[in-house]
């Protein structure tokens, strides 16, 4: 009993991991743009597809499948901000708010990448991207991993590092930050805001992708994948959706989460988890459970 | 003779931070009361505990001797309280006419939409009888069917201000008037808010940062700082208040 | 402007009415069965703008309280006997309910938290219809006995299409009370800002409950409607493409307006039916030309057909 409590809480954080760098991703975007990107999934879908089609039709090895998957997502996110929402910011009166047309557009862009991963080659079997590793499983005491969870966790956490020390250490990955977190102060002292911008959907396309090239081993491959950001939804949700260390933790938190009802409650309400997350923090909870207060409009 | 309105004693705490710090002030019947001080200073801070946004930790706040705190924001219209906001809170898909009737909101009584027609149109037709004499006096006649975002800020800033005055108040409250306003403009708030107190007896509270507005229009200055007051008085005397100038310099003040 | 609407605008429903009635023996079943889910979608796509485009609540919830309509008044006619008339009326008036409850809870809420939020009670919704199989039949759906209004048996298409026209008629005539009035005004006022609406004596809470309540009532009441033509009802008619679905026909006709959502309701609704028909060998082609027209209606008129036909006629509504 113990035993299956630990195995459960032990995939529960490797998949948690994935969900968090997709978490990540919505919450780089909510901060910088206000937008909720309902294209977000699509993005963990064609990160798994592109690596797919990096291994088997250019015959790349895993590290060059992850870059290409990696440098195709930060152009489809890019270019989604520059030629879409760029110019829609763009088009507004002044004052008046888009957001709802961005966030559509958004929706838009979710059928977009959906059905264009339809009707390229692959897609037509459901398949199962090759494991990083292939291997025996490893035991870590009584629980046991496969070799694919362990390079899951071990990736997402250097994937969180070195995001983390950009964003830091870096003169561009603070100036993101400053721009996500005033984008007009940001404008007074001369960062370029639109390239800011544009670089950090780029970069959220990216993470999103990395998650998708992870999970897509573990997940049957099929363009309807994307609906696994739903998960990613609730742990930015329970972890304040401002705050991005809270989201990796939300993250962790809803793959164990999730396990556990799956293992107590029943295989069937798995589905149901995230579901039932946002609506009780939000409800009970609304800024989340680690800290932080909630915003309130100045008049 | 007991004032018409009195803030007594009120805290107001955002976490740790406070903006309120036992503030008290009382504005007589008919009165220009203007209420200054530095930015953050917590002008703001008194209008949204008297519109009932935000809800002290002590005092109380009295209008011709009701507790303002026992009632939910959207009562402090049919008290009698209206206000205006620093960054325009305009309607801003509405027209011009309509942002005037959401001011007279109160005085349109049919809530239910399905309400025989006889009535509810006549109390339609009323309000928008007033609506237009309003927007005639404020010279915004010509704009009457323009939405309000397709205005200018001076317009918007007017459409503001009708909107308050639209349910007839005893006693206005407006948040920096004049901010953004060419000179020209601020001579016209300056005349009306005269008008205004002098010839139809509102009482007005004022919150603004033009000086030359404060000095010529208010009978009666609250200075503020750090949440708490630091002086009151005639203009005059405020403008001679030491306390006051150091206050403003020492925060490169924008007097 | 305010007050009652005028007769003259009132002679498009009735229009609508005598198209109802008259045009079920002159044309092919195929039209009729098109029309009759393009005047239930109109009256989905109406009751979400009231939430959305004129109350100003981003909400998901829709196709729950749809999917509430549609169990209901089928299940009320197939357990109690019910007929359609009081059926409909006890199911549109449960799926108010739980918009009310669901608004209740949700208050405090806005924007992106408030869609999440909506969003994740339809998808728990969609769930309970799945999993509620002594009820609903679970994933292998429930089969719709003809309901009878009045004495008068639908289940066909031809005698469902007066019935739904004449519901979709007072579905509009409503709206029009309803936009015109002083509660009316308030949504529009909440929506624009919650503040300058509060100072001017709106309730706010009071006021965005009622949004809830009245769009999720007309979402019952359209899911009452599929029960009078279709024989079948399955929860895959209640997931996220349709909310989807729905959603893009408000903002791709118009927000807040009331011409907007019945000209998206037909666009959108026509679309898939000519992408089956009409262009056969494009039909994988679908989701793509969807979310395109989707980013594209959005990036060049996000004020919806609507929005740009009213600038054009430079009229404010």
């Amino acid at each position: 009993m113990l035993i299956s409590l630990l195995q459960a809480i032990a995939s529960g954080v490797v998949t948690g991991c994935a969900y968090a760098l997709v978490a990540l991703s919505l919450v780089m975007i909510y901060k910088s743009t206000d937008v909720i990107n309902f294209g977000g999934g699509e993005m963990v879908m064609i990160g798994g597809y592109l690596a797919m089609f990096a291994l088997l039709a250019i015959g790349l090895p895993y590290a060059g499948a992850f870059v290409f998957a990696a440098v195709v997502a930060f152009m489809v996110g890019a270019a989604f901000d520059r030629v879409v929402l760029d110019r829609m910011l763009g088009r507004a009166l002044p004052g008046q708010s888009v957001l709802v047309a961005m966030v559509i557009a958004t929706v838009g862009l979710s059928y977009v990448l959906k059905g264009l991963v339809r009707v390229v080659p692959y897609t037509e079997e459901v398949r199962r991207l090759a494991p990083l590793f292939a291997g025996d499983p490893v035991f870590l005491g009584p629980i046991i991993l496969q070799r694919q969870d362990i390079a899951i966790v071990v990736i997402a956490v250097l994937l969180m590092r070195a995001w983390w020390a950009f964003f830091n250490f870096t003169l561009l990955g603070k100036a993101l930050r400053a721009t996500s977190q005033n984008p007009r102060a940001a404008a007074l002292i001369g960062i370029p805001v639109r390239a800011m911008r544009m670089t950090i959907w780029g970069i959220a396309a990216i993470f999103a992708a990395m998650a998708g090239i992870l999970l897509g081993p573990k997940l049957l491959m099929t363009p309807d994948m994307g609906s696994v950001v739903i998960l990613a939804f609730a742990a930015a949700i329970v972890g304040g959706f401002h705050n991005l260390p809270g989201c990796i933790l939300g993250g962790v938190v809803l793959g164990v989460v999730q396990n556990l009802v799956g293992l107590y409650i029943s295989s069937r309400a798995i589905v149901l988890t995230p579901f039932v997350v946002i609506m009780l923090v939000l409800v009970l909870r609304p800024q989340g459970l680690f800290g932080g207060a909630v915003v309130t409009k100045k008049v | 003779m007991q004032p018409l309105f009195q803030i007594r004693d009120v805290s107001l705490q955002f976490g740790g931070l406070r903006a309120l710090n036992g503030f008290s002030m009382e504005v007589a019947q008919g009165s220009i009361h203007a209420l200054i001080g530095p930015n953050g200073a917590g002008k703001s801070s008194v209008f949204n505990c008297i519109s009932r946004f935000y809800t002290p930790s002590g005092g109380d706040i009295v209008f011709d001797g009701h507790s303002l705190l026992r009632e939910p924001a959207h009562r402090i219209s049919a008290i009698g309280i209206a206000r205006t906001f620093q960054n325009i809170e305009l309607l801003r898909r509405l027209t011009v006419l309509e942002n005037i009737l959401i001011g007279m909101t109160q005085r349109i009584n049919a809530y239910f939409p399905f309400a025989p027609g006889a009535r509810r149109n006549a109390a339609e037709r009323n309000a928008v009888r007033d609506a237009d004499a309003l927007l005639e006096r404020l010279e915004l006649a010509s704009y009457r069917n323009v939405p309000a975002e397709d205005l200018d800020f001076g317009h918007q800033k007017l459409v503001d201000l009708a909107r308050a005055l639209a349910s007839r108040p005893r006693m206005l409250l407006l948040d920096e008037p004049a901010a953004g306003l060419r000179n020209r403009e601020i001579a016209t708030i300056d005349a009306l808010l005269v008008d205004l107190a002098r010839r139809q007896g509102i009482t007005v509270v004022l919150v603004e940062h033009v000086m030359q507005l404060v000095m010529a229009v208010a009978d009666r200055i609250t200075v503020l700082n750090f949440g708490e007051k630091i002086a009151e008085g005639a203009p005059e005397r405020i403008r001679a208040d030491p306390k006051v100038i150091e206050a403003y310099l020492g925060t490169a003040g924008d007097a | 402007m305010y007050g009652s609407p005028s007769y003259a605008r009132l002679a498009p429903l009735l229009a609508l009415v005598v198209i109802g009635i008259v045009l079920p023996p002159l044309v092919p079943q195929y039209f009729l069965s098109l029309g009759n889910t393009l005047m239930m979608y109109a009256i989905l796509a109406v009751g979400l703008d009231l939430l959305l485009g004129w109350a100003g609540q981003f909400a998901f919830a829709h196709i729950a309280f749809y999917g509430v309509g549609v169990y209901g008044t089928v299940l009320l006619q197939s357990k109690l006997g019910i007929p359609f008339i009081p059926g409909v009326l006890i199911a549109a008036a449960l799926a108010g309910l739980i918009a009310f409850l669901i608004a209740v809870a949700a208050i405090r809420l806005h924007s992106v938290y408030l869609a999440l939020a909506t969003f994740a009670f339809a998808e728990s919704a969609q769930w309970v219809f799945n999993s509620w199989e002594g009820l609903t039949g679970g994933a292998d759906g429930l089969r719709i006995a003809p309901p009878s209004v009045l004495g008068w048996t639908t289940g066909t298409d031809a005698r469902a299409f007066p019935v739904i026209a004449i519901i979709l008629a007072l579905v509009i005539g409503a709206t029009m009370y309803l936009t015109r009035s002083r509660l009316g005004r308030s949504l529009c006022a909440v929506r624009d800002s919650e503040h300058a609406a509060a100072v001017s004596g709106i309730d706010v809470f009071r006021t965005r409950i009622w949004a809830f309540v009245i769009s999720g009532t007309y979402a019952g009441v359209a899911g009452g409607t599929f029960a009078l033509f279709q024989s079948f009802v399955n929860p895959e008619a209640f997931g996220f493409s349709q909310i989807v679905l729905v959603l893009s026909m408000v903002v791709v006709g118009g927000l807040g307006t009331l011409p907007g959502p019945l000209i998206g309701a037909v666009l959108l609704g026509l679309l898939p039916e000519i992408m089956r028909t009409a262009m056969r060998g494009l039909f994988v082609w679908q989701e793509l030309v969807y979310g395109l027209i989707l980013i594209l209606s959005m990036m060049f008129m996000p004020r919806g057909i609507w929005g740009l036909i009213a600038a054009r006629g430079g009229r404010s509504k």
